[in-house]
């Protein structure tokens, strides 16, 4: 826990100081997974601020505070959902994002290191955000939080409010889902590497 | 650990999750900007102030319904004027009977 229970009890009984408090000792964390959650750094801080203003409308119905990093999680893949669910994706910028990604992947599987380090990090997120694309956004986030947020399975429990076997189902699935669409992308770009070459 | 490192780099599935580990590398939190608590407390403010003038709205309808229903009640227990049913009845009567007179037959004579 980034904060102590007595600073949420107050939190809820209406403390605004110890609200703000609560934000700022989440709101980084939480800033980051709905940046790997949405993949558009431009909307993160929108999202954030509506994810802090649901926990604070919603405080009140936190039965105790030891959930509460599942309470803020929860709240953060919801708000993540609606995101996601209003953003119209458009089929042909993500066309044309794949070719792209095919030729960045190109270059990658080349293994120069030559490279710097921050463009191998764009690359990384590029391709990772286009896996992520390429399937459901409750794969998606599902994923993310799995493996990229390192979120435990119970955790998730309490996140998704649903077994453990369950979970793990969902879970090989949409994991495949994305091991498809990575071995198809390696494979276009073994094509185009070899053709380059 | 090479070697585990060397097959795990070989199978998909673990280039998938090395690959996740790297985009989590990639991706360090950011930092949140000036303006992010001063934005959310406006956002907090902005429907706390809504919440408030439905509340007094709401309170409005309440009070203009419950005076309505007042005058309603005032209305329909005012005194009703006081005629029996025997009057009534009497009155009826001699309405019915100037009725009858006039259904005599034509060339009748009355005695």
């Amino acid at each position: 826990m980034a904060v102590d229970f007595e600073l949420i009890q107050r939190a809820r009984k209406g403390d605004d100081a110890a609200f703000s408090q609560v934000v700022q000792a989440y709101r980084k964390r939480i800033l980051g997974t709905i940046a790997r959650l949405i993949g558009r750094p431009e909307d993160v801080e929108d999202v954030g601020q509506e994810v802090f203003l649901r926990l604070y409308y919603s405080l009140d119905q936190l039965r105790t505070p030891e959930v509460f990093e599942a309470w803020m999680y929860r709240l953060t893949v919801n708000a993540a959902y609606d995101y996601l669910r209003r953003r119209k994706r458009r089929a042909e910028a993500r066309m044309s994002d794949l070719s792209e990604q095919q030729v960045l992947w190109a270059d990658a599987a080349a293994g120069t290191e030559r490279e710097h380090e921050a463009q191998r990090r764009k690359r990384v997120r590029e391709l990772v955000d286009s896996l992520l694309s390429s399937v459901s956004k409750e794969d998606r986030i599902l994923l993310t939080l799995k493996e990229i947020e390192g979120l435990s399975l119970k955790e998730l429990e309490k996140v998704y409010g649903v077994n453990e076997n369950a979970l793990k189902v969902r879970l090989f699935r949409a994991r495949q889902r994305v091991l498809k669409v990575y071995e198809a992308m390696e494979g276009k770009a073994a094509v185009a590497g070899g053709s380059e070459g | 650990m090479v070697d585990q490192h060397k097959a795990r780099a070989e199978d998909p599935e673990g280039r998938l999750s090395e690959l996740f580990a790297a985009y989590r590398a990639a991706c360090p939190d950011p930092e949140p900007s000036a303006t992010f608590l001063p934005g959310l407390w406006e956002k907090i403010e902005a429907r706390r102030s809504f919440a408030y003038r439905l509340k007094r709205l709401s309170r409005g309808i309440i009070t203009a319904a419950a005076v309505v229903c007042l005058l309603m009640g005032l209305f329909l227990s005012r005194p009703e004027p006081s005629v029996s049913y025997v009057d009534v009845l009497t009155a009826d009567q001699s309405h019915d009977s100037a009725a009858d007179e006039d259904l005599l037959p034509a060339g009748y004579e009355r005695n």
